[in-house]
This record gives structure tokens, sequence and C-alpha cells, in this order.
């Protein structure tokens, strides 16, 4: 059985965050592609697949940051899942945030979990493998509308 | 020298009167500048616009009393001494006047005193100001306090709040350059980069620690009536681990039901459960849990059978960030018990801690006893 590749759009505007969410994706056994976006903008202009991203494939899943420069990431979520083509790609929000109005806004907003970003290096490690396992190794994900 | 000046009101409605009691003033220790009213309308007008020093008013008046002027005095709210100048006033009127509120009465015949009355008036006068404005400024010192200790807990929570972030950056990558690179560069290098990691750690948890405390000042502190048995069996069912670890003994009489803050009032016995345990001596734990009603409130106390604390700490202990030992004899960054008083103190109680006979600690709080909660005292 050959396993096919993930797609994975991460939207994140630290770098140090960035890099330690993909090397922890890079840790689980499932096969993936991480593409990243720096702010909410950059982020639907890839979902859209516009200007330098014409050539970008739809993601299986979408890993949020909130606090974004731009337009952040409730805003990313509201005009995801308000958008035909793109409200069936699961949308995990992961944010420092651990504010209860911050959390129950996005489930309201049609989020598909939320993570807080964990403060130590090994918790972070777990939280982000755990999640690519189950959004990827075990969750039906839609067909993909290409 | 020049005279001081005042101004005074003479309620009068007899001429003759007026101007013996006009002659006897110029004669005192002040430069005089005076009106006169003869009715009650006139008079309110009068000390309205005009704000005497002092009033002069005749007991008797025709239509209306010199008492009278007091209650207009009251009405309009003004702090202006009356004095009644009258021909006759019988003692029980006097004294009458005087509990209502008048200064000091002069009779007619002997208008030699008035310089007196006036003088002791206008002392008595300035005491009241006086008072009133050490009222007013101790008031205002209160409420600078308060909004300094509002300010000083909003900036606690956004300093701790905002640091999580970057210190997180620190704490991950100096971890992951541990992780990565120990053993490859030399053994001073694996030495500092723990140093790095042990540290950012440490800092990690003084920021949660403090995020708590200052949590406890900016949370609402809504009182429910709260039975504190079932507080106590929720903290002991939090600590099960380290009591099933330690064996510890925990007996608890019967509690009462307190006004407080259920998840506060938890954390307090939690927090003092828990260090019973923690700071345990060569034997079993043993820790008593019980209450006392002492007048108007409750005391409660939990002992234990520990290493207890040297008097000479008992007060510091509440203290943020106090330790009694090192990291390496006990974990822990010494905010337990701040936290405790914190939450005591907020519910109007108070904390302290003593020795035990015979070795290990109490610690006694307590907690206002609330009137709606005496039916159910020991549920």
């Amino acid at each position: 059985m050959t396993v096919k590749t993930a797609e994975i759009l991460l939207v994140d505007d630290n770098p140090a965050d960035r890099d330690l969410t993909i090397e922890a994706l890079s840790q689980s056994l499932w096969p993936s592609n991480v593409s990243t976006a720096i702010d909410g903008a950059d982020a639907m202009t890839f979902l859209r697949r516009e200007g330098k991203y014409n050539k970008a494939t739809r993601p299986n899943l979408v890993l949020l940051d909130l606090n974004l420069p731009r337009k952040d990431g409730r805003s990313v979520l509201a005009e995801m899942k308000s958008n035909a083509a793109l409200r069936r790609i699961p949308v995990v929000i992961f944010s420092t945030s651990q504010a209860p109005l911050d959390v129950e806004r996005c489930y309201d907003l049609g989020a598909n979990s939320y993570v807080s970003k964990p403060s130590t290096l090994q918790d972070w490690m777990t939280a982000v493998k755990l999640l690519k396992e189950f959004w990827i190794g075990c969750a039906c994900l839609p067909r993909e509308e290409n | 020298m020049e005279k001081p000046q005042l101004r005074v009101l003479l309620v009068e409605d007899n001429p003759n009167d007026r101007d013996l009691i006009l002659r006897e003033l110029t004669k005192g220790e002040f430069e005089i500048t005076s009106e006169v009213a003869q009715t009650a309308e006139e008079f309110r007008l009068r000390v309205k616009t005009n704000c005497p020093d002092v009033v002069l008013a005749d007991y008797n008046l025709g239509q209306w009393r010199g008492t009278e002027a007091l209650d207009i005095l009251r009405e309009e709210g003004l702090d202006i001494p009356l004095i009644l100048v009258s021909g006759v006033l019988g003692d029980v009127t006097a004294v009458e006047c005087i509990k209502r509120g008048v200064t000091d009465y002069v009779l007619k015949d002997s208008l030699a005193r008035l310089s007196v009355a006036l003088r002791g008036a206008l002392k008595d006068k300035r005491t009241r100001e006086e008072r009133q404005r050490a009222q007013e400024s101790l008031a205002q010192k209160v409420e600078e306090l308060a909004r300094s200790n509002r300010d000083l807990e909003q900036f606690a929570y956004v300093a701790s709040h905002d640091l999580q972030e970057p210190l997180r950056m620190v704490a991950a990558y100096t971890q992951l350059l541990g992780d990565r690179y120990r053993g490859k560069l030399d053994d001073q290098a694996d030495k500092y980069i723990g140093y790095a990691v042990d540290g950012a750690a440490r800092m990690q948890s003084l920021i949660q620690d403090l995020l708590a405390f200052s949590r406890v000042g900016r949370q609402q502190t809504e009182l429910k009536n709260t039975d504190c048995n079932v507080i106590v069996s929720q903290a002991i069912r939090d600590l099960q681990a380290a009591i099933a670890e330690s064996v510890a003994v925990i007996n608890c009489e019967p509690l009462p039901s307190v006004q407080a803050n259920e998840s506060q009032l938890k954390q307090v016995f939690q927090n003092l459960i828990g260090n019973a345990i923690k700071f345990r001596g060569p034997e079993t734990p043993v820790i008593h849990v019980s209450a006392q009603r002492q007048d108007s409130v409750w005391l409660f106390t939990v002992a234990d059978n520990g290493i207890g604390i040297s008097p000479e700490y008992a007060e510091n202990i509440f203290t943020i960030f106090t330790r009694l030992h090192t990291r390496t004899e006990y974990p822990g960054n010494g905010i337990g018990l701040a936290i405790c008083k914190k939450i005591i103190e907020r519910h109007g109680g108070k904390i302290e801690s003593l020795p035990r006979e015979g070795g290990g600690s109490i610690f006694r709080f307590t907690l206002p006893a609330a009137r709606i909660a005496e039916g159910q005292e020991s549920g």
C-alpha cells in the first residue's frame, strides 16, 4: 500500500515556532509536505492559489496561529469556513492563548480543534506529533477537490 | 498688627440691640464686616450668597426663633458657627439650644463675653475643618493605594503573561541544542547548555506561579455558601497521588459552612495539606483538620507532625517566593502559602503558622462566620 504524502499548511508569524513545529511534524512516520504562511493574508493567498501560490496544492490540514499580523487567525478561520471550496479542510488552532473566550470563539467559527502551544519542548513535540497522527493517520478526510 | 477679618451675619429684629452688639464687636480683636437679616427667607439668602464666618442670632425673633436659623444652616449644608445673643435665656432652654447644635450663647446684659464666645466658635470651626481635611486626605490616600495595588496586579499579570512567549523560545531552543549537540561539542558546552536549560525551565515555572498568584487578585471573589467538608474532601482527592505515596493519614473533624469562593478555598486546603505531606518528617505524616467557632469567625486549623518551621521564619513564609530549603531538598518556588494568604485576606480572614508541641506545624486561618450558614454548621 502506498501512503500518500499529506499536505500541511502551517500559518505562524514566529519563525522559531514554525521551525519547532516543522521539526515536530518531521518526527512522525506519516509522510508529509509542509508549506508555511507568515500571516493571515499570506495564508488566504495560498489557500486561494493566487499570485505566487498559483501552483499550490490544497492542504489536507491547516495549523493556524491566532495572533497574526495583517489578517489574524480568527479572520482566516472565518473566511475558510464560509468558503465552499475551503470549509472542509480541517483547521487546528495552534496558539499561545488559553483564554476561554478565544477557545470558544474558534469553535463557534468552526475550528476542528484547538491546541494551546505547550511551554516545554517535550510537550510541544508530543502535541504536534499527536495531532498529526490523528488528523493524517487516523481521521477520515474529505475527498480532494481539485 | 492688622486685625483678622471676620464676616458676621446678625439676625436681630431690634435696631437698638443691633447697634449695641455691633459696637461691642468693634471693640474686639476682629476687623468686622457685618450684615443683618431679619426674616428666615432673608437669612437663608444671605448665608447662601455671602457665607459668613459666624452667625449671631437673637433667640426670640417675633416671627421665628434663632434656633430655626440653625435648621436652615443644616438644610443648606453650611458649617457656620451660630451664637445666640439673647435678652433672657433660661438654663433649660440654653442647654436645649446647645444640644441642638448652637455653638454658644451670650446674654445681652453681658455682651463683654461676646468676643470670648466668638474666639471659641472660630476655634471649634477650625478644628472641625482640619478633621474634615484629614479625613478627606486619608480617604484619598486609601483610594490611591487601592489604585496602585490594582495597577501592580495588572502589571504583574501583563508582564508575566507577555514574558511567556519569548521565554518559551529560549527554553525550547536551548533544550533542542542540548538534545541535538550533547557530546558533540565539549564537556564545558554541555554544562553551559545545561545551565541555560535549567534557568529557562525555572523561570517558566516562576512565571506560571506569578500568574497564578496575580490571578487570585484579578478574579472576582464571588462568595457562596460553601460546605468545607465537601471542599476538604475535594482537596484530598486532588492530592491522592501524594497521599498514597507518603501513606499520609488525614483526620478531618466536621467542618462548618462558610461564605467563600469554592475553588479558592479548595486551593487553600490543598496547599496546606499538600505542604504538610511535602514537609513530612521521618514518621508517617498525620494531618489533622478542624474548625472552632470564635465569636464572629471560624478558626480553621491544619496541624501536622512534619519537620516544622523555626519561629523566626513563621511570618516570612507567607511572602511570595520565600523558601526555607534548597531546591534539591524540597522542590517548589515558595508560592503556595503566599496564595493562601492572599485568598484568606480577600475573604476577610487572617492566616498564621505556629509550632506544634511535640514537633510539626500548625496553620490557622479565620473566615467570617456567615449568619445564613448557621443552620448547617456541622454538615
